[in-house]
């Protein structure tokens, strides 16, 4: 297990550097904004563009400006600085950290707490109303937009402008160490809307997986031997039946931990997701980069976790 | 010396073109807003309450707390809020008055010297906690010159200024400016390589003339670039919240701006009133409906940091909610510029028959109709002289054929485009344009400018050219395409040039003499480069400000206009809103809410 946890780091940290190098090489090649006369000012003369490009190091070949990038996030840990306020990357990024954390998290638990019952239910009452009805509430979950269903649940029950003013929706968000009663009031909403999709993608999976599960042989052995029937489906079906939905919950919660940009911006909370969209929107390249590791550190951690768990959901895999 | 009157002195204005927003139509008034700007509920510039704490919602940041970086109007709202600079705009009046200054400045009669004295005991925060001097506003604008403290402006407004390198150089290098003196702490003395006195003094309202401690900041300075915005210290009214070194803590980029009162401040040194206990910057609003819903509907919030609220929001506010809306000229034009360096558009019938048919009416609907502003007449927008003397809202239609009629006349289109295929160009006989090939199109991909290039596309195609048409994000637009003679651009639908001074020649200058084409960064978007022109710009450049000089570039304006080097077509104001117990005042300068002059109702 070490060696295999070892190997997979090793390798991560290769992934990792891909991509930088990859997210350098979009910026450089596509026609994005220039930094140099962004920051310049509307009508800047060439001097001045000139000593900017300097100050940014954008006067020197692309290869060498991703080489200094690597060697200071290698060497120092420095993710480098924003080109439009100056500001150190990581003293941009990390502190938005917990509110993407916690946003990500609250949601897993909501979904996950939504979307299994309600796919364990679906596969056991086949054919029945509960089924076709929570299949029905989850293809409209699949189907809803993230920024649609935002906005109109902010306009439905936001306590500022809702018509049933219920939840602290946009702009409220506190660290949970600062002022908890805060932070939990105005992440409900967001928890719920960044569930609602991925409770109904996990309802859907956990169904037709467990409906597979539920017609194996062992099963009916299972049911032969006498077992009740919440035994069959609880022990036997859904350990066996969870595995895979394991797998896409790592990549999920990695990439939500990357940042949820969407969920981010409509409720107005500083996360990693709303960094990213900003620094996109300016061409910030540094910033850009600093956002893309972070959400790739996530994943790249998360796969690793699940493959880890993989050794003790399924006592068939062995490293 | 003559004493240059305030009203004389030009304010200086930044407004980020994409910042502004817009929408569709309305048929209400055609005028735009009064110089001064409408306050909401009719509020008394100087009269409010005292005390008290408002939260402003933004989307975005300021780019700069450091005054001698800060370059755009939301950066320019704060700054003005927390650091005086020499000379300042109170809300209402058109002219600057002294802010640090005592009085206005003095112009040699060869306008190569400026005296400016200043007031004493006008104090830096903590830790600096002490009286401001010339030598500090030396510093500050001599910092600005450095590789260190990127500056947009110094180079083009102060260059002139005695030992101004010409090129922005590292702050090691930096040597005392000889034409900046400071014969004792409260006199500056500006002396100057030529006669442009009364330009560098009205610039003199820009943050570069923001005292810098140099014994303080030189450190910040020293880094590569300098990190002196992150431990500012203020001389105005308000403060970022810092700790007792100076480093700002009250200030979390895209997230918030904490600002509070500067207990180093003497209100019997300034004009503001400075009404508000605490302003609070909530950033990340992004989504301006929301933001601007919140604010009618909310207690003490003042929105935003773009130019207009969503179209919906607006019509509604103009109807439902005047008492809550502020509204302010943003003294600038909108245009489609045709490249007058590419086939066809380097002919002077083709521009003509275009401009001519162009329904410039339905391109303002785009922008919010006729509630929002007029239609424009040229470039010399409203509130900046020269404005009456190019015939205001009418124009030069009377002499201008192919710009009489806003809604477009084919008739007259027809005949230009005839006379244009006389001279050579592919027009059929019909009055349409038959060359082959595409015409290279670069717009915003978002509203409202992608709805204007659109509106802009269906109508170049009514004479019969077909736009090769891109979309691209407004920063790419103008850093990789239209600014960038070499990219070939033939029409940029989404163009705009706002106050950098209320002057007609910040106006005209930059965007239509050909000695200011550039190979990046160039806003001469349309590259007219007419010597004629070019030469009456240098002539009444030199003329002071009065009648003859708002003539001169009156004229001028009407010479650009019949060389028709763009699609002129929105002259719009920029509008905020803000809850009900908010006594709003806005600000001309900067156009967008005054936030020493508000309060609470």
């Amino acid at each position: 297990m070490a060696i295999f946890i070892i190997r997979r780091l090793l390798w991560s940290v290769v992934l990792l550097v891909f991509v930088t190098f990859l997210t350098f090489l979009i910026f450089v090649v596509l026609p994005s904004a220039d930094p140099a006369l962004l920051r310049a000012g509307r009508n800047p003369t060439p001097e001045i563009i000139a000593s900017i490009r300097k100050t940014l190091g954008l006067d020197q070949p692309w290869y060498v400006q991703y080489f200094k990038y690597l060697r200071n996030l290698v060497l120092h840990f420095d993710f480098g600085y924003s080109y439009q306020n100056f500001l150190s990357v990581k003293e941009t990024i990390f502190p938005r950290m917990p509110a993407t954390i916690s946003l990500a998290l609250g949601g897993a638990v909501v979904w996950l707490l939504i979307g299994i019952p309600v796919g364990i239910l679906s596969a056991v009452k086949r054919g029945t109303f509960i089924e076709r009805f929570a299949m029905g509430a989850a293809l409209v979950g699949i189907s809803a937009p993230v920024y649609w269903l935002g906005l109109v649940s902010i306009y439905l029950f936001s306590t500022d402008i809702g018509k049933f003013p219920i939840f602290d929706a946009t702009g409220n968000y506190a660290n949970p160490w600062d002022d908890f009663g805060r932070w939990l009031s105005s992440l409900i909403l967001p928890w719920i809307v960044l569930a609602v999709s991925f409770a109904a993608i996990y309802a859907r999976f956990m169904r037709s997986n467990l409906i597979e599960v539920l017609d194996e042989d062992y099963i009916r052995t299972a049911r032969a031997k006498g077992l009740v029937e919440r035994r069959v489906i609880l022990r036997h079906g859904v350990r066996s039946a969870i595995t895979p939905i394991v797998t896409i919950f790592g990549l999920d919660l990695g990439i939500l931990l990357g940042g949820a940009i969407l969920t981010e911006t409509v409720f107005n909370i500083p996360g990693i997701g709303r960094t990213a969209f900003d620094a996109i929107q300016k061409s910030d390249l540094p910033v850009v980069q600093g956002t893309v590791l972070i959400g790739a550190t996530a994943i790249v951690l998360f796969n690793l976790i699940v493959d880890v768990l993989y050794g003790f959901i399924d006592p068939r895999v062995r490293y | 010396m003559t004493r240059l009157t305030r009203a004389r002195l030009a304010p200086a204005l930044l407004i980020a073109v994409a910042g502004l927003a817009a929408g569709c139509g309305s048929s209400s008034s055609e005028k735009s807003s009064s110089k001064g700007g409408t306050n909401p509920g009719g509020a008394e510039i100087g009269k409010g309450k005292q005390g008290g704490d408002v939260t402003y919602l933004a989307a975005a940041d300021v780019d700069f707390l450091d005054p001698g970086q800060t370059y755009y109007t939301f950066g320019f709202m704060v700054r003005d809020a927390t650091n005086r600079s020499l000379y300042g705009f109170k809300p209402g009046e058109e002219g600057p008055s002294p802010d640090l200054a005592a009085s206005d400045p003095q112009i040699s009669p060869d306008k190569k010297t400026i005296t400016i004295k200043m007031k004493p005991g006008v104090k830096f925060s903590a830790p600096v906690n002490r009286a401001a001097t010339s030598k500090d506003v030396k510093y500050a604008i001599e910092r600005a010159f450095t590789a260190n403290v990127p500056n947009g402006y110094a180079s083009s407004y102060f260059a002139e200024i005695q030992g101004a390198p010409a090129k922005p150089i590292s702050i090691k290098k930096l040597k005392p400016f000889s034409g900046l003196q400071t014969p004792d702490d409260q006199t500056l003395i500006i002396k100057l390589t030529k006669p442009v006195a009364p330009r560098v003094a009205a610039a003199l309202v820009l943050p570069i003339s923001v005292p810098v401690p140099e014994s303080y900041a030189k450190k910040f300075d020293a880094q590569t670039p300098s990190t002196y915005d992150q431990h500012v210290v203020f001389t105005g009214p308000y403060q970022v919240k810092h700790d007792a070194s100076g480093k700002v803590t009250g200030r979390r980029p895209g997230k918030l701006i904490e600002i509070e009162r500067n207990p180093n401040w003497d209100k019997s040194t300034d004009y503001r009133p400075a009404f508000l206990d605490s302003i609070r910057i909530e950033e990340g609003n992004d989504d301006q409906t929301v933001a601007t819903r919140r604010t009618i509907s909310g207690q003490s919030l003042m929105c935003c940091d773009s130019g207009q609220p969503p179209i919906p929001i607006l019509k509604r506010a103009l109807t439902r909610y005047k008492d809550q809306l502020g509204r302010v000229a943003s003294g600038g034009t909108r245009w489609i510029a045709m490249n007058m360096t590419i086939k066809p558009f380097d002919n002077l019938n083709v521009r003509k028959a275009i401009v001519a048919g162009f329904n410039r009416s339905a391109l303002r609907l785009t922008r919010g109709g006729a509630a929002v502003g007029p239609i424009a007449q040229g470039y010399i927008p409203p509130g900046i002289p020269g404005y009456d003397e190019s015939g205001g809202t009418k124009g030069f239609g009377d002499t201008l054929d192919f710009m009489k009629n806003p809604e477009g006349d084919a008739a007259l289109a027809k005949k230009y485009m005839l006379a244009a295929k006389k001279q050579g160009v592919p027009v059929s006989s019909d009055g349409k344009y038959a060359g082959k090939g595409g015409i290279l199109t670069i717009a915003t991909n978002a509203d409202p400018g992608l709805s204007t290039a659109q509106v802009g596309q269906q109508e170049f195609s009514k004479l019969g050219f077909k736009l090769n048409f891109r979309k691209v994000p407004q920063d790419t637009l103008y850093t990789k395409f239209c600014g960038i003679p070499k990219a070939k651009v033939a029409v940029c639908p989404n163009v705009g040039w706002f106050k950098d001074f209320v002057d007609p020649e910040s106006m005209l200058e930059p965007t239509f003499d050909g000695k200011a084409i550039k190979p990046a960064g160039n806003v001469n978007w349309s590259q007219l480069d007419d010597p004629k022109i070019n030469a009456a710009m240098a002539k009444a450049a030199l003329i002071e400000q009065g009648d003859a000089r708002n003539k001169a570039w009156a004229e001028i304006n009407k010479q650009i206009v019949a060389q028709a080097p763009g699609i002129p077509y929105s002259w719009d104001d920029s509008f905020q809103l803000e809850s009900k117990d908010v006594n709003g005042i806005m600000n001309g300068n900067f156009t967008t809410w005054d936030l020493s002059f508000s309060s609470l109702k």
